[in-house]
């Protein structure tokens, strides 16, 4: 296994930047996902380690080589794909052999590494089946097996699990994360959804239009949102944003609605509303972070009730505030109705605030 | 099983308009072809004459020189026809400037009548003033131009070559459309795993046109079996019976010769190859249903 370097990686497609100037280290043995909406780069980066695709700038080493110029086959990398793609007319046994043939390896070599990845990935009653004979797990763990042949020095992993149903999904994923932990192995996994990147990575990095947002654990991702489109996306129900304006009342820093309500700020988050460039600031809020009132509480603010869904732990509600809409959550015995007026109370010490104009986090 | 019987209903129309033009001719043909025919077309003096017909032709030395010439004729263009048509689309599956037109431009020789196609070549296969001759010449091939379809040892070649341009664009379009369906990823797959562009072709590509390369394959068979157009237009099987396939040595037969009979025997024989191959050519197309419906 190795350390995988990104160094100012830029792919574009005449003046479309679909990796722009992205640097990241992957560590050795870390798993490191790449996680974004559709069209945000992360595909497109990965191809790029793999060298399916030529780079438009920018360097990319694998351990100690730089593999910039070298072709995929040359680059010691294995590759994982959304549609497993097996070799349809080949046995399973073939399918994990095939990488070792085209590298000229000895049939008794060949056949000591199929054995053992199979052992490995439980597949070996599956060998001589073809894997239109398999189901949708069982093929991605041969496709696994196609990889883990080869003992790389990097797995690259594209949306490996986005073609199973709901509940095979978590059951590979935790083996993914099994597979990973066992081997010790590098693996950039890219993935849209961020729940399996939170869940299963050791580092997340967050694109969005080509641009590399955010590169950190998972929990720090959560905590300190760099801006806002991060704290939108990484959590589920997103972080729910309001925008406000920032006044100053004497030594106290106060947000203000268009509709006249008042929240007033603690010293801490009044000095970071204030080193915003206009007032303009968005206030933001994690569903488990805001009390849902029924009454006026000091320093809560006014919403309406819009969807109640209950979910049996928990009930999840959207609520109208200044226009915009805010995720809460409340026990099921709290009884909400649509259009229900209540107060909503944002944890002073765990609430987000952005520079409107910047739409980055603001900070001390 | 009332819904089973309304089925019937529904494609009586279709099975009794089908009955009229296809079912009875093979019956008729099948019934002339135990009949000793005049040379006219008062049919009704035909007289019965068991297997004489079969004997006949079959014993008749130059049943078996046709036969030999249809398979040549049937192997040897069908088999370049899908060569050609492979590698013009695994050319045209590439990116690069001037695709769609040399696309199109290849289709030509598959939307071009065959029998004015026919006519063009003969002018240009001419031995006076045929442009492939004048070029042969030209570069010093040959000290003057080779007579290339009134020549009993290139006749049939000849006329192969035409075919073969006439149908190669078929096989293309059948084959292009078969890449369309390789899975990129497979290929980047395969890229990964160290395979080289041939043997992407060998381990990916080529595997997974097996399914539309059969049916290709036995579509230009059983079109070639077939043929008449080419070989009637520009030899009408000759000189000498040299480019005399079945379907022109019938027609030779049955409307030359007016020997009814024995025309409708020969057809009863190639009915029966043709269905044989019609066989193949049904499963090679249901294969894939079965697999799919057994899954």
């Amino acid at each position: 296994m190795a350390q995988v370097v990104l160094k100012d990686v830029v792919k574009n497609y005449g003046g479309v930047y679909a990796v722009n100037h992205v640097s990241l280290t992957v560590e050795d043995g870390e798993f490191v996902a790449l996680v974004g909406p559709s069209g945000c780069g992360k595909t497109t980066t990965l191809n790029l380690v793999a060298g399916l695709i030529p780079m438009s700038g920018g360097t990319i080493t694998i351990g100690d080589r730089d593999v910039t110029d070298l072709d995929p086959k040359d680059r010691d990398i294995a590759m994982v794909f959304q549609n497993y793609a097996l070799y349809p007319q080949k046995s399973v046994y073939r399918n994990l052999a095939f990488p070792l043939q085209m590298r000229k390896m000895d049939k008794a070599e060949i056949d000591r590494r199929v054995q053992a990845a199979a052992k490995t990935l439980d597949i070996t009653h599956l060998l001589e089946r073809k894997p239109r004979e398999l189901s949708g797990g069982q093929q991605q763990r041969v496709a696994l097996g196609r990889a883990l042949v080869r003992e790389p020095r990097a797995f690259l992993m594209d949306e490996p699990l986005s073609n199973l149903d709901a509940k095979l999904r978590v059951q590979m994923r935790s083996e993914i994360k099994r597979f990973h932990q066992d081997l010790g192995a590098t693996i950039i996994y890219v993935t849209h959804d961020q729940l399996e990147a939170v869940t299963m990575s050791d580092k997340m990095a967050v694109m969005n239009g080509g641009f590399l947002q955010q590169y950190d654990s998972p929990a720090n991702v959560f905590a300190n949102p760099v801006n806002m489109f991060v704290a939108s996306f990484v959590g589920s129900p997103a972080m729910s944003l309001v925008p406000l304006t920032a006044v100053s009342k004497g030594t106290d820093v106060v947000l203000a609605s268009p509709e006249g309500w008042e929240m007033p700020l603690s010293d801490a988050n009044g000095r970071k509303a204030l080193s915003a460039k206009s007032n303009k600031v968005v206030l933001g809020g994690r569903h488990s972070t805001i009390q849902v009132h029924k009454a006026q509480v000091p320093g809560s603010v006014p919403g309406k009730v819009y969807t109640v869904e209950p979910t049996g732990d928990v009930t999840f509600a959207q609520v109208f505030v200044s226009g915009a809409v805010v995720n809460v959550s409340v026990a099921p015995s709290f009884q909400l109705r649509p259009d229900e007026p209540v107060f909503l109370e944002f944890d002073q010490n765990r609430m987000h605030l952005f520079d409107a104009e910047t739409e980055m986090a603001l900070t001390l | 099983m009332w819904n089973s019987r309304t089925d019937y209903l529904y494609v009586a129309p279709a099975i009794f308009v089908m009955l009229i033009v296809i079912g009875y001719p093979i019956y008729y043909t099948i019934e002339l072809s135990f009949f000793n025919t005049p040379a006219s077309l008062s049919l009704a003096d035909k007289t019965f004459n068991g297997l004489d017909n079969y004997v006949t032709i079959l014993t008749s030395p130059i049943f078996w020189k046709v036969t030999w010439q249809t398979v040549v004729w049937t192997t040897l263009s069908t088999f370049f026809a899908f060569v050609l048509g492979l590698g013009a689309a695994l050319a045209l599956n590439r990116e690069f400037a001037g695709r769609g037109f040399l696309r199109g431009l290849l289709l030509i020789p598959w939307v071009v009548s065959a029998v004015a196609a026919s006519y063009v070549w003969k002018w240009l296969y001419h031995s006076d003033f045929g442009v492939i001759g004048a070029l042969m010449v030209q570069f010093g091939l040959t000290d003057h131009p080779i007579n290339f379809i009134d020549n009993t040892t290139t006749s049939l070649y000849a006329l192969i070559v035409v075919n073969v341009w006439k149908e190669f664009s078929f096989a293309m379009i059948m084959l292009m459309a078969g890449l369309q369906t390789v899975p990129d990823s497979l290929l980047r797959a395969a890229q990964v795993d160290g395979a080289s562009a041939w043997q992407r072709f060998w381990h990916v590509t080529f595997p997974h046109l097996a399914g539309v390369s059969t049916v290709t394959v036995l579509l230009l068979a059983v079109q070639n079996f077939n043929s008449f157009i080419i070989p009637w237009v520009m030899t009408s099987g000759g000189p000498a019976g040299s480019s005399d396939i079945w379907i022109t040595h019938i027609y030779q037969i049955a409307f030359g010769r007016q020997r009814w009979g024995v025309g409708a025997a020969y057809a009863v024989i190639l009915f029966i190859v043709m269905m044989v191959l019609g066989y193949f050519y049904v499963r090679a197309l249901t294969k894939g249903d079965e697999s799919r419906a057994g899954a």
